[in-house]
């Protein structure tokens, strides 16, 4: 659906954010993008809805480049950044006029979502906290129905019945017709909500696999007091948790953060342990 | 989705501007319509008449700057770095969202200020002659004064669009500075083609510099002139603007 290829990016006078990027995203899954404050998620995401251009290599979405940013092409896709302002208007109004350029949305959806989060058509934007205000844009870029949604930290500023609210919202959207991107530092809050899992790190793609693909080839758990050989990555706090090789193990769920930790301290090891296991 | 250009999105982005402006534009026409009133009855007092060409003398007094400033209200969403996401990433095309921009600063503004200020300035010719007992004169949109100002703005207009979509901040500012600057450099260049074209015929021998010019001149290059500038400040800046629109990043 989405494709990127050997893209490189950096803003003027600053060291490259993204440096040969290669990925694919597909319609029917959610992907985390995951990295550390400043690895270029954002400039991703933004390069991918056209709102940035590379500089060098591509980013086609249906084979064409989303930097010529063509009507048949935007129309398929929705961006719900990070930091943002939204207009002065009653939510309703807000809408009324951005709505119909989306042939796919869904009103019902839309004020379905809204009631699900609380909010009214007739509140002014204006006077909602940060928090609200991304709700309604969450709402508007879930019922836009575009097939590649991208959202940008979606979770910041929520609250925390808000984060469970938004993985509810966020289950009940996904359909195979759609591809969601979700970008986040906060590993945490995307916990059984993707199904596939890409990290950014020094500017480049340091992991990019379905969360089929690591809970088939490694083991969380305890870091076990014997066979230390078999530990890829462990962690010393909160009574010391592992990544292992998952061998002969049971499957066990994916801690994402310490997937994260992992892959950004030993990263190399771990590829190599879920490529033997996928050779063996 | 239509994949050429397609004017029902023209007309949704139109609508989509008018609504975000709306509270700006109600109280900026609300206080040009006080005000035209205001000058108008004064106008009247003195002479106790409003002609055609002193109504849209007052008329021109509102209707180009804020025209300006309505262009730039514009691309206020377009240049700000915490809303334009939203805008950018509509499926509209470059030249439509352009089109939709230049139409509602143009046709669409001049139109409806028009109709109001007649509206204003016929009413203020009411209470003048029910108060000073003023001549009535009609005011006609079909009057050359009105016309000119029109020309104008529409020359004016793409300048100002250029400087909208170029500067971030104080963008007002930058581009009558910039404005300034374009005048200045054209003066001299228009000195230094005079005295090009003219030295050989004398005329910096003589006290009256343009009068002998004009009376020596061969050729006349005026309407030559004319066009270029009329080129320069109309299609050229929307075709500048069209670029600055396509390369705009967020």
């Amino acid at each position: 659906m989405l494709s990127i290829k050997k893209l490189h990016f950096a803003y003027s006078n600053s060291p490259a954010v993204l440096s040969n990027i290669n990925l694919n995203f597909s319609t029917g899954n959610i992907y985390g993008l995951f990295g550390k404050n400043g690895e270029g998620k954002s400039t991703l995401l933004k390069l991918m809805a056209g709102l940035l251009f590379p500089m060098t290599g591509s980013c086609n979405l249906h084979g064409e480049p989303t930097k010529k940013r063509q009507p048949h092409i935007l129309k398929d896709v929705f961006l719900v950044p990070e930091d943002f302002e939204l207009p002065s208007l009653r939510i309703g109004q807000f809408e009324k006029i951005n709505s119909s350029f989306y042939p796919s949305f869904s009103k019902t959806q839309f004020y379905d979502l809204l009631e699900e989060f609380g909010l009214s058509p007739s509140n002014t934007i204006s006077k909602l906290s940060f928090g609200q205000k991304k709700k309604v844009l969450i709402a508007f870029g879930i019922a836009t129905n575009t097939p590649l949604l991208l959202m940008d930290e979606p979770t910041n500023g929520l609250d925390i019945p808000s984060k469970s609210q938004f993985r509810k919202v966020m289950a009940s959207a996904v359909d195979q017709g759609k591809c969601i991107v979700i970008s986040t530092h906060q590993v945490r809050d995307l916990h059984s909500l993707i199904n596939h899992v890409v990290i950014l790190d020094d500017s480049k793609v340091c992991m990019d696999l379905p969360l089929e693909t690591i809970s088939e080839n490694l083991w969380f758990g305890m870091t076990p007091k014997k066979n230390l050989e078999d530990v890829i990555y462990t962690e010393s706090t909160l009574g010391g948790r592992a990544i292992l090789a998952r061998g002969e193990r049971d499957e066990t769920e994916i801690d994402l953060e310490l997937l994260f930790n992992g892959v950004i301290e030993a990263g190399v090891k771990i590829t190599e342990s879920i490529n033997s296991e996928t050779h063996a | 989705m239509h994949k050429g250009f397609s004017f029902n999105r023209v007309y949704k982005l139109i609508k989509r501007d008018l609504v975000l402006l709306r509270g700006a534009l109600t109280t900026s026409v609300l206080v040009a319509v006080v005000l035209l009133f205001l000058f108008s009855i004064f106008n009247m007092i003195w002479d106790q008449q409003l002609s055609t060409s002193e109504f849209f003398g007052i008329f021109g007094i509102f209707y180009i700057p804020l025209g300006l400033l309505f262009t730039f209200a514009l691309f206020r969403e377009f240049n700000d770095s915490k809303k334009n996401h939203m805008y950018l990433i509509l499926p509209v095309s470059i030249p439509e969202r352009l089109f939709a921009k230049w139409l509602t600063s143009t046709l669409i503004y001049t139109f409806v200020f028009s109709v109001i200020a007649v509206l204003v300035g016929m009413f203020a010719m009411i209470v003048g002659i029910i108060v000073f007992g003023a001549d009535f004169t009609p005011i006609s949109l079909v009057s050359v004064s009105y016309w000119d100002l029109l020309k104008t703005y529409f020359l004016v207009q793409p300048v100002f669009l250029v400087g909208a979509i170029t500067f971030k901040r104080n963008r007002v500012g930058k581009t009558i500075l910039s404005l300034g600057v374009l005048v200045l450099c054209f003066a001299l260049l228009h000195f230094i083609l005079y005295a090009l074209f003219n030295y050989s015929l004398g005329v910096f021998e003589t006290d009256g510099l343009g009068s002998v010019a004009f009376d020596k001149a061969g050729s006349d290059f005026s309407s030559l002139g004319k066009w270029f500038y009329v080129i320069l400040l109309g299609p050229v800046m929307l075709a500048v603007a069209y670029f600055k629109m396509t390369e705009k990043e967020v």
